[in-house]
């Protein structure tokens, strides 16, 4: 796939990728060797190619031999806020595109939606959510967790938390994308224009209710193994939206979605945003034919309207209204002609 | 009710000396390339130009504004331009604040109907069975040999007592109003900066899109 990838124009017949043809509405690139490489001095390539492994390896390490004292959720906390960061700066170092670079706009909207996650999403989740409803199944069929789990040695522990989550989240966002009842909330996410590392959190509250469902809660697992996991997680799929250029290593790239296969994902191509699903590990978009490798820089529906906060919120809703109007909605009866 | 009062919290006022020998045309003619984009509309009669936005692009050096006047007034010394722009981000970041802290006093309300809940439910001894199961089920967790050998710390032993501290704790932080403190501090936070920052640009680029420097 890709070798003769080659960057499409609005106007041109797209690429073939698979069954696919990409890149007819929009314009994307495809295939690695078409995706320009860090520029500049040594250092400067050195650290962008393996700043993502180092920075994974790093967190596994951290969190497999911390003492119990601070193997705790608020240190994982203060260890995202402060990588966020330091991602951010890096944003401003090294962008992937000028026009993505975040704005004072920008930043105070993710930030708003951030906020939203933090608190009244959170509150909303204690009522409905996962953790909830699991909770509610396992009481009415009597089901036990599986405990024999935590015998698994820790890093096989994480790893099944993490993908068995994004498993899930595979599912549910490639449901989002085929079936209506779930894409009005979830093409609100579609509407933005550019990458920036906040970006995850903006979308419709009910979409970011249903994205953040999982079936974990099923497990039993060891209290490190899930910080394991979250690290594990956070230090692949918080790329997803980033406006940095790497040199991903290439087993990297093949295992774990990267910035550029998500912003192939948020591109002006229809075609194109039917594809790179996953949440952290691409693989699983290859084993189930939905993967493209490349990159978009513009992005959003509409041709990349920007859509505001107030839209955000009610967009689901009235487009569902208008919908189901013109489905169900009474027809004036054809008047014969004279 | 007078709005000028309190409209610096989502207006932006300035005032920019045009150079000398500048007349209001060749001023507008200049600024026009700043109205030219996607989702913005303009109009000039005579000394004023009005502008409005709509689903403006978020690289829009004038994104975070909605509509504005620029007014050119010719005085004494030369003519100053004028201008007053509105902005929806800066007040609704101003606003924001506030819904933080109803969520923030929302999670007090529902925190405090919990607890009453659990207390009324364990006066009822309704969870006492599920309870005792629980206690009964909390077994020392051995790590697997592999973790053993590569030295990860062993899992804290369960407390005997059956007051898991850290569950309590949990339950504690469930409606914990802090985030909600926290953001509304970002939020505010953020104003402030916009406010000062959204100004200073503004004017910065009025300056060099009339000295042709844009």
């Amino acid at each position: 796939m890709g070798k003769v990838a080659r960057d499409c124009g609005v106007d041109m017949d797209g690429i073939r990728v698979g069954n696919r043809v990409i890149g007819t509405q929009g314009r994307v690139t495809v295939g690695w060797e078409n995706i320009p490489k860090v520029e500049g001095g040594p250092f400067k390539r050195l650290f962008f190619t393996y700043f993502q492994p180092a920075v994974l390896f790093a967190m596994i390490l951290f969190w497999y031999y911390a003492p119990n004292s601070i193997v705790k959720a608020t240190t994982a906390i203060y260890i995202g806020i402060g990588f966020k960061a330091l991602l951010l700066a890096l944003e401003w170092v090294n962008p992937r595109f000028d026009s993505w670079r975040l704005t004072w706009k920008e930043l105070a909207t993710d930030l708003f939606y951030v906020g939203l996650g933090y608190t009244i999403l959170n509150t909303v989740d204690n009522y409905i959510g996962d953790g909830v409803m699991i909770e509610a199944i396992q009481h009415a069929f009597t089901l036990e967790k599986l405990t024999w789990f935590t015998g698994l040695p820790l890093l096989l522990q994480a790893f099944l938390i993490a993908f068995i989550f994004d498993f899930g989240q595979y599912w549910m966002h490639r449901g989002m994308h085929n079936w209506y009842p779930l894409w009005l909330p979830h093409s609100v996410h579609h509407y933005i224009t550019q990458l920036n590392i906040n970006k995850g959190a903006v979308g419709n509250p009910v979409e970011l209710f249903l994205i953040g469902l999982g079936v974990g809660g099923f497990f039993d697992f060891l209290p490190r193994a899930f910080l394991l996991a979250g690290a594990i997680g956070m230090s692949i799929g918080i790329y997803q939206h980033i406006n940095v250029r790497f040199n991903s290593p290439k087993w990297w790239r093949f295992l774990f979605n990267t910035t550029e296969h998500h912003s192939l994902h948020h591109s002006q191509d229809y075609e194109a945003t039917r594809s790179n699903y996953a949440g952290s590990f691409i693989f699983i978009d290859r084993m189930f034919g939905t993967c493209i490798d490349g990159e978009a820089e513009l992005l959003g529906l509409e041709h990349g309207r920007r859509m505001s906060i107030s839209e955000q919120m009610t967009y689901p809703f009235t487009e569902g209204w208008k919908s189901l109007k013109e489905r169900f909605g009474q027809q004036p009866a054809a008047v014969p002609a004279e | 009710m007078n709005l000028r009062f309190i409209d610096w919290i989502w207006c932006i006022r300035g005032n920019l000396a045009l150079a000398p020998g500048q007349s209001s045309d060749e001023a507008f003619e200049r600024l026009r390339s700043l109205f030219q984009k996607q989702g913005t509309t303009h109009q000039t009669t005579g000394e004023t130009l009005t502008f409005r936005k709509k689903d403006q692009a978020a690289q829009d050096a004038m994104s975070i504004f909605e509509g504005g006047i620029l007014h050119i007034e010719n005085q004494a010394g030369g003519a100053v331009l004028r201008y007053i722009l509105t902005s929806r981000a800066l007040l609704f970041c101003f606003l924001a604040p506030l819904l933080f802290l109803g969520f923030a006093q929302l999670n007090i309300t529902l925190g405090k109907l919990d607890k009453q809940a659990t207390e009324a439910a364990k006066k009822a001894g309704k969870d006492t069975d599920a309870k005792k199961k629980a206690d009964a089920e909390k077994k020392e967790i051995k790590l697997n040999p592999i973790d053993k050998m590569l030295g990860a710390p062993e899992p804290e032993k369960p407390k005997k007592d059956g007051k898991d501290k850290k569950e309590e704790k949990k339950e504690d932080k469930k409606f914990s109003p802090t985030s909600g403190y926290v953001f509304a501090g970002i939020i505010a936070a953020l104003w402030l900066i916009g406010r000062i920052l959204e100004d200073w640009l503004i004017r910065r680029l009025f300056r060099k899109t009339l000295l042709g420097e844009g």
